[in-house]
């Protein structure tokens, strides 16, 4: 069986990375996998497969601020999906610096985000007897205008990192996206609504609430690959942000906005 | 308080103590069979006979440390002892047969099946000391699996032994600058981002000064594709780095080990024969079956070792 396997795969992928796919393929039927950074996590449809562009991002990220155990951060992360981001972030940063807590509308995301967050060795709350990163996640809609409205999310606020990478997939584009995205990942992880642009402009109604956030903080969003200038135009209108600046990622597409209150 | 140079000189003394000991033990050794010499022509019969034993014995201490004890201690140690191994394998001439070989190494946990090329770490203190001579062409000669009339053929498995690196160790850094790498992502991803969930995880890394490239695709993350690369590109500069130096101090001009290049056929493993041939040091063992997969190996590597040695210490007592 794996021998016909090979064959079909060979005939659109070649053979030698066809080889490849056959092993990742016994590996994520074994454990279900999806390599993120250093870490592993797990991984179900129908929740969003951490992306590469993803990882590369967060990776800068850990690396430009540095939170310590002395000066730790409370962080926010928008549409936690698998919780990758936060959860490499939890990782990458010294324990005890770092109070994650993200949101999710689909209950499937938010069992998968603390599935991982157990994975990970990443509690949710620390007991005090030494210093760990911690990781909450609640469900809610950011879309919503009384957002944020749970008393969970009190704990956080008000935040010095606020991260996203919310859906952003137009509905034209959706109708052109392959087989292997749109029949196993939830169409409510990708849509951004007719332009895709729905979800930052909720996240810049959420940027202009000062209340919600602490003195010099951090927004980084993830966008599609022709909407950083509009995103990041739109993160300006809203007066918050002192300065801005797009990072491009490994294949060479303006793929984050970074802006500072 | 002690000054750096304080410290410098507490390493240095730290460091002869084991040729004191030694020189020490030789000393009371010495004194000991000139004083058993004259008891040698004791009148007394039991005595002489006791005084006989007595210096059979301590004549075997003396060559022992003549012969061992001393030059080991003479051998400048190994700058790269605590390294560990990073074997690249290659099958090479003699295509499937090549790779049915390679196919039995320790590492392939899929049976009677072919590895065309393999990177293997090996992790211990010493292993790359250890593993270092392998580095070469290996020959096999036997008749195949997939012979059907019983004729012999010879293939070959290329090997190359080279330092691994601990990402942290400090050397690592003095290797490369990273302004001198070129670092690539394999294959165009489209829009990429939330539009593609195909993993396209491939890197290569370009170091421009040496042209060394190196591609790796083995992992699923291209973060981890990208470690992995850069490991085996600071393995190939220290190798490359040890090498110099090696040649530096022309180690290599009578050195048959140091000196082979890494396309010379070192060894032949003749399967008719149960024999395997180091061409080096001209060393045969009949024991096919104990070097494939028993200890015989070690008896090579001893065996090499011990050359190194050797020839390390007439480099020694060359004078220019």
């Amino acid at each position: 069986m794996a021998q016909r396997l090979l064959a079909t795969l060979a005939r659109t992928l070649g053979s030698e990375q066809a080889a490849l796919e056959l092993k990742w393929m016994r590996q994520a039927i074994a454990d279900r996998t999806q390599p993120f950074g250093p870490l592993k996590l797990l991984a179900r449809p129908p929740v969003l497969i951490p992306r590469p562009e993803t990882e590369d991002w967060v990776i800068k990220l850990a690396k430009t601020l540095s939170p310590t155990v002395q000066k730790p951060i409370n962080m926010l992360d928008l549409g936690t999906g698998s919780g990758c981001i936060p959860l490499l972030l939890c990782h990458l940063w010294p324990p005890g610096s770092l109070k994650a807590h993200a949101v999710d509308i689909s209950p499937h995301a938010l069992s998968l985000a603390k599935e991982n967050a157990a994975f990970c060795g990443v509690p949710s709350t620390s007991d005090g007897s030494r210093p760990v990163n911690t990781f909450r996640a609640t469900q809610a809609s950011f879309l919503s205008r009384d957002f944020p409205s749970k008393p969970e999310l009190d704990q956080v606020l008000p935040i010095d990192l606020l991260t996203s990478n919310p859906p952003y997939i137009s509905w034209e584009e959706y109708l052109g996206l392959p087989g292997s995205v749109v029949n196993y990942e939830d169409p409510k992880a990708l849509f951004g609504g007719p332009s895709g642009l729905d979800f930052y402009h909720s996240i810049a109604r959420l940027l202009s609430r000062a209340d919600l956030f602490r003195p010099n903080a951090l927004v980084a969003l993830e966008v599609g690959h022709q909407q950083a200038e509009n995103v990041q135009a739109l993160l300006r209108s809203t007066g918050r942000i002192v300065q801005s600046e797009i990072w491009t990622d490994p294949w060479g597409k303006k793929r984050t906005i970074i802006g500072r209150m | 308080m002690s000054s750096p140079q304080d410290v410098a000189r507490l390493k240095q003394v730290k460091e002869m103590e084991p040729l004191q000991d030694a020189w020490d033990r030789w000393s009371e050794n010495r004194k000991l069979i000139d004083e058993t010499s004259e008891l040698l022509n004791d009148p007394d019969p039991t005595m002489r006979s006791m005084a006989s034993e007595e210096y059979a014995s301590l004549q075997q201490t003396l060559t022992e440390s003549l012969e061992s004890t001393f030059p080991t201690l003479l051998v400048p140690p190994s700058k790269t002892a605590h390294l560990s191994a990073l074997m690249e394998f290659k099958s090479g001439a003699g295509g499937q047969e090549s790779s049915l070989f390679l196919g039995r190494a320790p590492a392939n946990d899929l049976e009677d099946s072919g590895i065309k090329d393999a990177i293997l770490e090996v992790k211990g203190p010493a292993a790359y000391d250890h593993l270092r001579w392998e580095s070469g062409v290996h020959r096999v000669q036997r008749v195949p699996a997939t012979e059907s009339k019983g004729r012999v053929h010879t293939s070959a498995v290329a090997v190359v032994v080279l330092p691994l690196m601990e990402e942290n160790d400090s050397k690592s850094e003095e290797l490369y600058n990273m302004s001198d790498i070129k670092l690539e992502v394999m294959r165009a991803r489209g829009a990429g981002g939330q539009h593609v969930n195909k993993t396209e995880s491939a890197v290569r890394l370009t170091h421009i000064p040496t042209g060394i490239t190196v591609s790796m695709q083995d992992e699923r993350s291209q973060h981890q594709n990208r470690r992995r690369a850069f490991q085996v590109l600071t393995s190939r500069l220290m190798d490359l780095k040890l090498r110099r130096e090696m040649e530096e101090r022309r180690d290599t001009r009578r050195n048959l080990v140091s000196g082979a290049d890494r396309s010379d056929k070192i060894r032949t493993y003749n399967f008719a024969q149960e024999r395997v041939t180091d061409h080096r040091i001209g060393l045969t063992l009949m024991n096919l079956t104990s070097v494939l997969e028993g200890d015989g190996l070690e008896d090579i590597v001893e065996a090499i070792k011990k050359h190194q040695d050797e020839t390390a210490m007439e480099e020694m007592l060359d004078v220019d």
